[in-house]
C-alpha cells in the first residue's frame, strides 16, 4: 500500500504536536509496511525519515521533473492526455490549454516568438483566471482582481524575457514551468474543486509570480502548498498511489484538489481545530477550508473523542464518518536526574507550553495564588511563550506572587528535558485540547500530572488527575494536595508511566491502517457502503 | 440432611463530602448529608424494601422452613434511622419472624480488625449492643468486614465468645477440601462456615450476564445445582450483597422472580432444608481443622487486603487514621469517637483502589469519585481537619519537608 500524505511539518525543526504526531504514526505505519510519501512545505535537512519519502517540492524540482523539461515544447502540444472526465461544456481547451501557455513561454523566453505575442496575455489564461470564483468572504485577503492577476503574469513573463534565456535554467523559468504545471492541474481537476479552493490557488499563482521569497500571511502559504503539491503530483505522473492523507487544515486544500486531480480517496486527519486554538475568536476562513476538507473527504480521523465531538458540533458532520485514532507516545529508555543536581528546596509546579488563549496559561497563573499561601515552599514555573506572555507576567505582579513565579521562555530540546524532570508536577490546564501529548512526556520523566477534562489525552489517560479547565479552586486543590500528600504523587506517577508505556504508536498505525482498508473497500463498493 | 445457608449483608457508607484543602480549618462538617440520603433512600426503594417483603412472603409460604441470616452494620442502622425509618421497621418485622438471624460484625464496618485489635473489640461490642436494643437478639456468629480473616482474627473472635465465624473459601487456603462442610479454626474453638463463591457468585454476579454459558439462570436450574452436592457436603454457604436484589441485578433481569421460587425448587427434594448459621453449627461437628495462613477477604480475584491497602495512598491513609487511635480515645468525647470511627469505614480506603482501574471495571459504579486519586485527595483533606481542628494536634508531619 501507498500512501499519498500532506504534512505541515516534521521534528526536529518543529517540534510541535502536529509534527510529533506526523513523525509518531508514520514511523508505526512504515513497521507495518505502509510506504508513504510525505509533502511538506519546507525541509531544514535536519529531518530523519527513514521509513518513507519526505519531499519538499520546489519549484526547481518540479520543473526538471516536469515533461516539458526533457522534451521539445513542440512535442507537448496537443499531446497532453485528456481529463478524466466532468469538465464542464464552457470549457473548450480542456486539456492543451495551459501546456500551449507554457510553450509560449518557453517559446517566448528562448526567442522562438515574436515579442508582440508575448506581451499579449494568452486568451486561455484569462478564461481561466475569469472562471475563478471568489467566496465574498474570501476577498479582503484576495485583494486582487483577475486583472491583476493577469498582470502579475504577464510580469513575470517579461522577467523571462528580459533575462533572454532558457526558461528551465532561470529561476523564473522554473517557476514559470512548475506553476504551468499547477494551471494544468487546475485545469484538469475542473469545476469539481470547491470554490474556495480554487480561489486558495489562484492566489498562490499570483502570489508567487510576484514575490520572489516566502512571506506573506498564512493563507498564501497554504495555496501555495496547494498548488506545489498539485504541481509535484502533475509533472511525476502515477506514482502508483492508493489513498490521500492530509494533516490538518493547512494541508486540506491541497489534499481537496488532489482528489479531484486524481480521483484518489481522501482521508483527513484533524489533530485540532480552529476552534481549540481560538475559541470564540476562531477565524472564519480557516473554519471554511476546514468545513470544506470534511465534506471532499471519504474518511475523517480525529485524534479523540474530544475532537469527534467538536467536529460534530462545530461543523455538523455526522459522528459516523468520523474515526477516533488516539496518539501514541515514544518509549523512553533512560531519564536523567536534573533534580539531584539543582539542590532545589522548593517543589516545582510545572506549565509547559505556548502561552496562549487554547492552553489555559491564565488558569495556572490564578491557581497559583491559591496555592502559594498554603505551601511555603513552592515554585511555580511556565515554560513557553506565546501571545499571552505579557499579559501572564502582568498578572502575577498584580497578585503579589512573583517571587514564587518564574517565566522561563521558549525552551527546547534539553532545557525541556531538564524542566520535566525537575518538575514535582506537571499541569495541562488547557481550554481545549484536542489531544495534548505534552502530559505523556511529563510522565515519562516521572513527573505526576493534572490535566483538564477538555482533552483528548484523558480519554486514554486515567492515572491523572483531572479538572474542568474553568474549575480553578479544585485545580488548586490538586495542586496542594500533589505537594502536601507525597504518597499522592508516587502513586499517580507510578501507575501512570506503566499506563504510559501501554499507549504505544503501532496501536494508532494499526486502527489507521484499519481505516484504509476499510476507505478503499468503501470505495471499491459504494451500495455496499450506503447500506451498511 | 443438607442444607442451604443464606447470608446477607446489609451496609451503606457515610460517604464524605467534596473537601477541598481550603476548607481545612474553617469547615469540621465531613459527610454528605444530601447524597447519603439520597443514595440510602434510592437503595431502600430498589432493594431493601422490595427484597425484605419477598423474604417476608417466602418466610410465611414455607410455613418457617425458609430461613435466612443478615449481616447490618451500625452505619447502615443509624443510616436508616437517619433516612429511611420503614426500613428499620421492615428488618425488624423480619427478625420478629423467627426464622432471621443476625449476624455479629464491626459497628463502623472497618478494617479494625487488622489494624488495632483494641478497638476492634470496642466496635464489635458496640454492635452487638445494638442488634440486641434495635432487634431484640444478641449475634452468635460473626461476619468481619469484607469476610475479613486470618487465624489471628479468629482467635481475637472466639475470645469474645463467639460460636463460630464466616469466612470466604478461598480455593488456595481449602486445597481439595470442600466449602460445603463445617471446619474448624487453627487455633481455637470457633468453628468456620465457608463461602461457597461460585454458587454465591452465580446470583450475585453472573445473574444478569448474558455472555455466560448459563445465562438465563431459573430458580429449578439453581436447584439442580445446589441437589448435586448431595452426599458431598452438608451445608451449602450462600454469602452475598443484600444489594443484589433489585440494585446490583435490577429488578427487570427478573432476580427477585427467581428468588421467588427458589426455595420451593430447593424443598422439592425433601432431604434438603434451609438453616441459618447458628442452626447449620448446632446440627454439624467440624470435619477438620483449618488454617488460614494468609489474610483472606471476599473482593475480587485475589481474595485479599489489596483492595483496601494496595497502594501507597491506602497504606499512608489507614496509618494515619489509626495512629490517631491514643488521642482520640484519651478525648473521652463520644462525638469525637464516632466521627473518628466513621472515617475508619472500608469503603473509604476501598475508593483509592488504583489496581482495576486499566480494566476499567465495575468497582468504579460504586465510588462518588472522579478516581481514586480524588478519594484519597478528600479524605486526606478531611482527616488534616479532624486532627488539627477537632484535636487540636499539629501535622505530624510537615508533607511539605
Amino acid at each position: 500500500m501507498k500512501i499519498l500524505m500532506l504534512g505541515w511539518e516534521y521534528p526536529p525543526h518543529i517540534s510541535g504536536g502536529l509534527g510529533t504526531a506526523c513523525e509518531g504514526l508514520t514511523t508505526a505505519l512504515g513497521r507495518l509496511g505502509v510506504g508513504m510519501d510525505f509533502v511538506v512545505p519546507k525541509l531544514f535537512g535536519a529531518e530523519n525519515a527513514p521509513h518513507m519519502r519526505l519531499l519538499a517540492p520546489t519549484p526547481a524540482e518540479i520543473a526538471a521533473s516536469s515533461p516539458a523539461a526533457s522534451s521539445t515544447p513542440a512535442a507537448q502540444v496537443g499531446n497532453r492526455p485528456e481529463a478524466p472526465s466532468g469538465g464542464t461544456p464552457g470549457k473548450s481547451q480542456p486539456a492543451g490549454g495551459t501546456r500551449a501557455i507554457l510553450q509560449r513561454l518557453l517559446g517566448t523566453a528562448t526567442g522562438a516568438e515574436p515579442e508582440g505575442h508575448a506581451r499579449e496575455l494568452p486568451r486561455e489564461v484569462m478564461e481561466r483566471i475569469q472562471k475563478v470564483e471568489v467566496p465574498s468572504f474570501l476577498s479582503p485577503y484576495l485583494k486582487n482582481t483577475p486583472a491583476e492577476l493577469s498582470q502579475a503574469i504577464r510580469t513575470r513573463l517579461e522577467r523571462a524575457l528580459a533575462k533572454g534565456r532558457s526558461p528551465g535554467a532561470t529561476e523564473e523559468g522554473k517557476e514559470a514551468v512548475a506553476y504551468g504545471a499547477v494551471l494544468d492541474a487546475f485545469e484538469r481537476a475542473g469545476s469539481a474543486l470547491p470554490p474556495l479552493v480554487q480561489s486558495l490557488l489562484a492566489s498562490s499563482i499570483h502570489e508567487s509570480s510576484v514575490s520572489e521569497h516566502y512571506g506573506g500571511d498564512l493563507f498564501s502559504e497554504v495555496g501555495r502548498y496547494a498548488a506545489k503539491v498539485l504541481a509535484l503530483v502533475e509533472s511525476r505522473g502515477e506514482q502508483g498511489y492508493e489513498l490521500i492523507h492530509a494533516h490538518d487544515w493547512m494541508t486540506f486544500p491541497a489534499g481537496v484538489a488532489l482528489k479531484a486531480l486524481t480521483g484518489l480517496p481522501l482521508i483527513i486527519h484533524v489533530h485540532s481545530l480552529e476552534y481549540d486554538r481560538s475559541g470564540a475568536g476562531a477565524d472564519r476562513r480557516i473554519e471554511e477550508i476546514e468545513k470544506a476538507g470534511m465534506s471532499a473527504a471519504d474518511t475523517i480521523i480525529a485524534v479523540s473523542y474530544y475532537t469527534r465531538d467538536l467536529i460534530h458540533r462545530r461543523h455538523g458532520v455526522p459522528l459516523e464518518r468520523i474515526q477516533v485514532v488516539h496518539n501514541g507516545v515514544y518509549a523512553r529508555n533512560t531519564v536523567q536526574s536534573y533534580r539531584d543536581q539543582a539542590k532545589l528546596d522548593s517543589k516545582i509546579v510545572l506549565f509547559l507550553g505556548r502561552v496562549t488563549f487554547q492552553k489555559g496559561p491564565d488558569y495556572f497563573v490564578e491557581a497559583a495564588a491559591r496555592v502559594i499561601p498554603h505551601v511555603p515552599q513552592v515554585l511555580f514555573v511556565m515554560a513557553g511563550s506565546g501571545d499571552m506572555l505579557p499579559r501572564m507576567m502582568e498578572r502575577v505582579s498584580e497578585l503579589g506572587i512573583a517571587d514564587k513565579f518564574l517565566f522561563t521562555g521558549f525552551l527546547k530540546g534539553q532545557d525541556v528535558e531538564r524542566m520535566f524532570s525537575m518538575a514535582d508536577l506537571y499541569v495541562m490546564p488547557s481550554v481545549s485540547e484536542p489531544f495534548g501529548i505534552s502530559p505523556l512526556e511529563a510522565i515519562a520523566y516521572h513527573t505526576p500530572v493534572i490535566i483538564s477534562k477538555q482533552s483528548g489525552v484523558s480519554e486514554v489517560l486515567s492515572h491523572a488527575l483531572k479538572v474542568n479547565f474553568w474549575d480553578v479552586d479544585q485545580l488548586a486543590n490538586l495542586i496542594v494536595s500533589v505537594l502536601k500528600y507525597p504518597e499522592l504523587g508516587t502513586d499517580l506517577s507510578a501507575m501512570a508511566t506503566e499506563e504510559v508505556k501501554r499507549l504505544h504508536w503501532d496501536a494508532s498505525a494499526a486502527k489507521t491502517s484499519e481505516i484504509y482498508a476499510k476507505t478503499l473497500e468503501g470505495r471499491r463498493s459504494p451500495a455496499k457502503e450506503l447500506n451498511s | 440432611m443438607p442444607s442451604v445457608c443464606f447470608y446477607f449483608q446489609v451496609h451503606q457508607p457515610y460517604r464524605l463530602k467534596h473537601y477541598p484543602f481550603f476548607s481545612i480549618g474553617k469547615d469540621h462538617r465531613y459527610f454528605d448529608r444530601d447524597k447519603n440520603g439520597a443514595i440510602f433512600r434510592k437503595v431502600a426503594h430498589k432493594c431493601y424494601l422490595p427484597a425484605n417483603q419477598a423474604m417476608l412472603n417466602l418466610i410465611r409460604r414455607h410455613d418457617g422452613r425458609f430461613r435466612i441470616a443478615y449481616s447490618i452494620t451500625g452505619v447502615a442502622i443509624d443510616q436508616m434511622a437517619e433516612y429511611a425509618p420503614e426500613v428499620l421497621e421492615s428488618f425488624q418485622e423480619l427478625a420478629a419472624t423467627g426464622c432471621v438471624e443476625l449476624l455479629g460484625e464491626t459497628y463502623y464496618h472497618s478494617l479494625a480488625g487488622v489494624y488495632d485489635e483494641d478497638e476492634f473489640r470496642a466496635q464489635v461490642a458496640l454492635h452487638a449492643k445494638a442488634m440486641q436494643r434495635h432487634f431484640g437478639m444478641r449475634p452468635k456468629v460473626f461476619r468481619n468486614t469484607e469476610l475479613i480473616y486470618n487465624d489471628r482474627v479468629g482467635s481475637v473472635v472466639a475470645g469474645m465468645g463467639y460460636q463460630g465465624m464466616i469466612a470466604e473459601g478461598a480455593d488456595d487456603i481449602l486445597g481439595w477440601r470442600s466449602p460445603n462442610f463445617v471446619y474448624e479454626a487453627a487455633d481455637s474453638r470457633l468453628r468456620l462456615l465457608l463461602k461457597n463463591y461460585r454458587l454465591s457468585d452465580d446470583i450475585a454476579f453472573r445473574f444478569s450476564n448474558r455472555a455466560w454459558s448459563e445465562f438465563p439462570l431459573t430458580a429449578p436450574k439453581f436447584a439442580d445445582w445446589v441437589h448435586a452436592i448431595s452426599g458431598n457436603g452438608e451445608t451449602v454457604n450462600l454469602f452475598m450483597d443484600y444489594e443484589t436484589f433489585g440494585e446490583h441485578q435490577w429488578e427487570a433481569t427478573g432476580i427477585f422472580e427467581f428468588l421467588d421460587h427458589l426455595p420451593r425448587e430447593v424443598l422439592k427434594r425433601r432431604d434438603w432444608d434451609f438453616l441459618t448459621p447458628t442452626e447449620v453449627l448446632d446440627r454439624c461437628q467440624p470435619v477438620a481443622p483449618i488454617s488460614y495462613g494468609r489474610t483472606v477477604s471476599w473482593a475480587d480475584v485475589d481474595r485479599d487486603l489489596t483492595a483496601w491497602q494496595g497502594n501507597h495512598m491506602q497504606k499512608s491513609a489507614l496509618k494515619q487514621v489509626y495512629d490517631l487511635a491514643a488521642e482520640v480515645r484519651s478525648r473521652n468525647n463520644p462525638a469525637t469517637l464516632d466521627l473518628w470511627r466513621r472515617l475508619q469505614t472500608s469503603d473509604h480506603f476501598y475508593y483509592m483502589c488504583t489496581k482495576w482501574m486499566a480494566d476499567g471495571d465495575v468497582h468504579a459504579y460504586f465510588s462518588p469519585y472522579g478516581s481514586p486519586y480524588e478519594a484519597f485527595i478528600n479524605y486526606m483533606n478531611v482527616l488534616t481537619d479532624f486532627r488539627q481542628s477537632v484535636l487540636k494536634l499539629k501535622a505530624h508531619k510537615e508533607a511539605v519537608a
